[in-house]
């Protein structure tokens, strides 16, 4: 903080779409914080994007809408975008740049964090292997979640990730470690009545007392979205990093990010990419997922979930290609299971936890939990096989073994997939469903599990 | 037909009758016995069906009271804290006001005048010009007049604003301005003064 900065320019050089052109600018910086102040007197916040040759170019967050050159001015704060943060933070509601939306004060602040936040040293980041429990089945048993990874959440347009994402802010917790734990939810364009059922959730589960919520609606200005997820970061570094908790940061939608971000590229009339994105995209990105992680010799973890809307259920679209080469794994939510009302409708077929087999097992989990999680997935796969075989040839045409295979798919997707939107599974729970299913399988199929576990949880009908 | 003896033929309906009755006796017992074993055979297979039930259910009813809890005791303890913070919030407002006074109606003699001087070196070199015009509130007036002898190419506006102290500057061709009055400095400085004033209410220690 300085008590210095805060020139004022009056010659606006040019609008052009969220971007404003301040001319004869002496001095300013990259990234720079800009205040915008409208003739009716109305102040707007901005960064500097690009400087040189006297001038500035200004992206305004809250949009140019109303914006005229001549009676606008901008003030060029001096200082790059901060975040006021302390513990107070934690039960709060902002908007998406930060700012009260509960109707309480701002935080008295601790410290003021540059949102742009500071790169891990990659020699001091430790790897991730502990256990984060979410209470969803099919995530904790096939596609475990472990602090300081990046797990993303593939969905496609109108299906439940949205609900999933509230139940997962609301459940999920460190087992085995009296630590605290944190969630910060980022919601990113959402519709109105979205953010309100996020906000309701985490309220009343009581969990809003350990969360911090950043809400940009689908009617907040676009570019506004480029700052939220950052803020959210921000919140969640100092959580982790200066207060020593574990967090879980929920970011949803990086879909309407992405598309705030080719919206300032298009204004700034660079070279397009793919599908008209900035080349810079997957530089963008990680500068947002790459913010997950621990720390050698630091007590918190910052774990990410982001999740994002792939356009037209297209999984090549640059925007899920891209996270995908960053993140550590994906969870892809299935258009079929969504049709068919099956909730959580993930299809585990296309998921992977790359970080799963470190933080699962004696000491984390259970010693079993590997093994019998590579029997579903082998006994779901042939399911699927025998459903599209029985397509073709008729239920009469299957032989014995097939119906049992058949019959563990449904059960599988009936009973272990299928959970409500307010039942907290335990991994013990979770653990004892996987084995239900391996347990309709003769004993000469599990092929994956030591005898050993087999004897002990095997349980024939 | 022959007449029959009364007796004989009572005799003998009679011990019809009563095998009829043993018979239908034994075949009642024996459903009963085996309905009973029945019976008991089903409540024996079903008794860890019910237990299972049972313990479903009160860890279902466990479940439910710790959620139940924890949304009563998570709002509560938010509840607990917007409340301390409004409060907090009043008071801040309140030392601020109380501060504010005091500096609009404190004595400006003596050092007023280098704290004049300072602000419109620190302006000249921020803005990179001495070539500007300075604005002040009608108080202020002389004390900035008196100042401006000393930079060249400064001039004090006719115009007064309305402030507690302390300058504004703009370069004399309008492109830049600088505000450096007194409440200008205490604005960028309230989220420290902030925090130090709620330290003092022994929050955020």
């Amino acid at each position: 903080m300085t008590t210095e900065g805060g020139v004022q320019y009056s010659k606006i050089a040019e609008i052009k779409g969220p971007l404003v052109v301040v001319d004869d600018v002496e001095n300013a910086a990259f990234d720079e914080l800009v205040e915008i102040e409208t003739t009716e007197g109305e102040r707007r916040l901005g960064k500097v994007l690009e400087v040189g040759n006297g001038k500035a170019i200004v992206q305004v967050f809250e949009g140019t809408t109303g914006l005229s050159i001549s009676g606008t001015k901008a003030k060029f704060v001096g200082k790059v975008m901060e975040m006021p943060v302390s513990k107070e933070v934690l039960g709060r509601v902002f908007d998406g740049l930060g700012r009260p939306k509960d109707g309480l004060p701002d935080p008295i602040a601790d410290k003021f964090i540059d949102i742009n936040g500071e790169p891990m040293n990659p020699e001091q980041r430790e790897y991730p292997k502990d256990f984060i429990q979410t209470g969803v089945s099919v995530i904790d048993g096939l596609m475990t979640l472990v602090r300081g990874q990046k797990l993303p959440i593939f969905s496609g347009s109108g299906m439940s990730h949205n609900l999933l994402a509230a139940q997962i802010a609301r459940q999920a917790s460190v087992v085995g470690t009296q630590d605290d734990f944190a969630v910060v939810f980022a919601a990113i364009g959402v519709q109105y009545s979205e953010a309100e059922y996020f906000r309701r959730s985490l309220e009343e589960s009581g969990a809003l007392k350990r969360s911090v919520l950043f809400l940009n609606t689908a009617d907040d200005p676009a570019i506004e979205r480029i700052i939220t997820p950052r803020v959210a970061l921000t919140v969640a570094e100092y959580l982790a990093f200066d207060l020593g908790m574990h967090v879980l940061v929920v970011m949803t939608d990086m879909t309407n990010y992405a598309e705030a971000l080719r919206e300032i590229s298009a204004a700034r009339e660079e070279v397009p990419g793919r599908k008209g994105y900035p080349g810079y995209l997957y530089t963008d990105l990680s500068t947002i997922y790459e913010r997950a992680g621990k720390l050698n010799g630091r007590k918190g973890s910052v774990t990410q979930v982001p999740i994002l809307s792939m356009p037209s259920d297209d999984i090549t679209h640059p925007i899920p290609d891209l996270t995908g080469y960053i993140t550590e794994g994906q969870i892809v939510v299935g258009r079929d299971l969504f049709r068919q009302g099956i909730y959580p409708p993930i299809n585990i077929l296309m998921s992977l936890s790359r970080l799963m087999k470190d933080g699962i097992g004696e000491g984390s989990t259970r010693d079993d939990h590997s093994e019998v999680a590579n029997q579903v997935y082998d006994a779901y796969s042939r399911s699927q096989e025998v459903r599209a075989l029985a397509g073709i040839v008729g239920k009469a045409g299957l032989t014995e073994i097939d119906l049992k295979y058949m019959d563990v798919g449904d059960t599988f997707e009936k009973e272990f997939l299928t959970q409500a939107t307010d039942e907290n599974r335990t991994i013990e729970e979770t653990l004892g469903l996987l084995w239900k299913i391996v347990s309709k399988l003769p004993k000469n199929e599990i092929t994956k599990i030591k005898d050993k576990f087999v004897d002990q949880y095997y349980k024939e009908e | 037909m022959g007449q029959r003896h009364p007796l004989t033929s009572n005799s003998a309906l009679e011990t019809t009758i009563d095998k009829i009755l043993n018979n239908t006796e034994k075949d009642i017992l024996s459903n009963i016995k085996l309905a009973l074993g029945e019976s008991q055979q089903k409540l024996e297979d079903s008794i860890p069906k019910l237990e299972s039930e049972y313990d479903k259910i009160i860890s279902d009813g466990k479940k439910e009271a710790d959620k139940i809890e924890k949304q009563i005791i998570g709002s509560s303890d938010i509840e607990a804290r917007n409340k301390q913070l409004m409060i907090l919030e009043e008071a801040v407002n309140r030392v601020f006001t109380k501060a504010l006074d005091q500096i609009a109606n404190a004595d400006k003699s003596g050092d007023y005048s280098n704290l004049i001087k300072t602000l419109l070196d620190e302006s000249t070199q921020i803005l990179d010009t001495s070539e500007i015009t300075v604005f002040t509130n009608a108080k202020d007036r002389d004390v900035v007049q008196s100042a401006l002898s000393q930079f060249s190419g400064a001039e004090l506006s006719p115009d007064t604003i309305d402030c507690l102290g302390g300058i504004i500057v703009k370069s004399k061709d309008g492109a830049m301005t600088f505000d450096n009055t007194i409440d200008a400095r205490i604005e960028r400085l309230k989220p420290l003064i902030r925090k130090d004033i709620a330290s003092k209410f022994g929050v955020g220690n």
